[in-house]
């Protein structure tokens, strides 16, 4: 590409990104197409079990689809907004007060605290994931990076690139636990209604569903129910209503649509997902007050971002051999 | 590369339409001083295009002409490929000028705001730990043309 044509590329780009609104807050719904529009279930439900068992009923015991007729939700997606936080903070976004009588009163005292550090610091002062945590459920929902949905007779894969972490949904199963445990992304079986697929996720270990938002406990499980919905306007959006449960967290379920929008634009860049982790190349951690910092170059315990190696007196154990380039390391 | 030639601009006007969105990093921000813009050169030592977030290495004088190295993090690559930036946006041996907000603690680093290309364009690489979108670019060129190297200078003289 020519300076010229580059220029150009990136002035319109200047331009478009001018117009619009700051990147702070955008997970409040705010996103790509037709307003998110939360939809409830038409009658509440005392549990997730019992949601899940009448909408199996509704659907006749979901459909059998093989290969050739299941829904393809191929490719490579980006998250495209989300209305999780509309029901624990009232408008305007972060300026908004914690909704009362939404938590218990333990996890509703819990979440004040979070969400005084983030109005008067401005920021949630530590975030979990900066060890280097799986993000776990709900927040996989919302991770940035890339996320990609397979679908297959007997599963679906649900993969979020952060850290390269894996919901696997087991079609027309019923739940197991075999090792007595709870888990970062739990059990999770479905079933498809048509082109709709409707999952239940159980046995989670406790998470968030991000650093500003409220805690889930180890009792949280989800109905979900994907689907692929086209709109007048040319929007493809895979959209996934959920209905969260939490006995020790929620005083009622809590309702919340989620959306993903295709991401042909990476993919035409050359984009491909390759596996990667913090624990060979982050230097980010919790300082002595409990806020965040890093570990600079030259500094004990800093590694090279790209990866460092236990041999360096080997030839060969570069892990950037591309860039090849190196940082001083203690 | 030339698919990549070819996608640019399209991706660019596309991305946009979701740059909003992706913001939600793994980590806190605090750790910079997002009050602060700094406007400074080095050149490149390294470019670590990296998930969960990149950092640019760079080499920046002092008065006496001595060099260190400076740290500065910027987005995720999906984030940035958004924006049309890429693995080889910027090269060793590269000369940058570029904003970024100081880590509070003073060390020799901080968060990546807008960075001036060589062609003179400027691009924006940052995350949330500083503000490198358009309207601040647009403000900071103002800034330049005054002579002027930080928010708080020019601030305090009123502009």
């Amino acid at each position: 590409m020519t300076s010229s044509r580059l220029r150009t590329a990136f002035s319109t780009c200047a331009l478009l990104l001018g117009a619009l609104p700051l990147a702070a807050g955008a997970q409040f719904g705010a996103g790509y197409g037709p307003p998110l529009v939360t939809v409830p279930p038409p009658m509440e439900f005392e549990t997730s079990a019992e949601h899940y068992a009448w909408l199996l009923e509704q659907a006749n015991g979901g459909a059998e689809h093989t290969f050739e007729t299941l829904p393809r939700w191929d490719g490579l997606w980006q998250t495209a907004g989300n209305t999780a936080m509309d029901s624990f903070v009232d408008a305007p976004r972060f300026e908004g007060q914690v909704r009362e009588g939404v938590l218990t009163p333990e996890y509703e005292a819990a979440y004040k605290e979070r969400w005084r550090e983030q109005i008067e610091l401005g920021e949630v002062q530590y975030d979990r994931l900066t060890h280097c945590e799986p993000q776990g459920y709900p927040r996989i929902l919302l991770e940035p990076y890339t996320h990609e949905f397979i679908n297959l007779p007997d599963q679906s894969y649900f993969i979020n690139d952060f850290a390269s972490s894996i919901r696997r949904i087991y079609i027309g199963k019923e739940h197991t636990n075999i090792m007595g445990t709870h888990s970062w992304y739990g059990d999770i079986i479905g079933f498809w209604d048509g082109d709709r697929l409707v999952t239940h996720t159980v046995d989670l270990l406790p998470a968030d569903f991000t650093r500003w938002a409220p805690m889930t406990s180890n009792q949280f499980e989800s109905v979900e129910v994907w689907e692929l919905k086209s709109y007048e306007d040319g929007t493809e959006r895979l959209e996934v209503q959920v209905t969260f449960y939490d006995s020790y967290a929620f005083v009622n379920p809590v309702h919340a649509v989620y959306a993903y929008r295709r991401a042909g634009d990476l993919e035409d860049a050359g984009y491909r997902v390759v596996h990667w982790e913090c624990e060979l190349t982050n230097n980010a951690l919790m300082d002595a007050q409990g806020s965040t910092t890093y570990r600079l170059p030259g500094e004990e315990g800093f590694v090279d971002p790209r990866g460092y190696t236990l041999f360096p007196e080997l030839p060969g154990q570069s892990r950037d051999p591309i860039y090849n380039t190196t940082l001083p390391v203690e | 590369m030339r698919r990549l030639q070819h996608s640019l601009p399209l991706a660019l006007a596309a991305g946009l339409l979701t740059v909003t969105v992706a913001v939600d990093a793994h980590h806190s921000f605090t750790q910079f001083d997002r009050t602060r813009e700094y406007l400074q050169t080095g050149t490149v030592v390294r470019w670590a295009f990296n998930n969960p977030h990149s950092w640019l290495y760079l080499n920046i004088a002092d008065e006496d002409g001595n060099e260190t190295l400076w740290s500065f993090e910027g987005s995720g690559p999906v984030s940035l490929i958004n924006r049309g930036i890429t693995g080889s946006t910027f090269e060793p041996g590269d000369t940058l000028t570029f904003m970024y907000c100081p880590m509070i603690d003073g060390r020799n680093g901080g968060h990546l705001g807008w960075v001036r290309l060589s062609d003179g364009s400027f691009i924006n690489p940052s995350d949330g730990g500083c503000n490198g979108n358009d309207a601040n670019i647009e403000r900071w060129k103002g800034w330049l043309e005054q002579g002027f190297t930080s928010n708080v200078d020019a601030e305090a003289a009123g502009q």
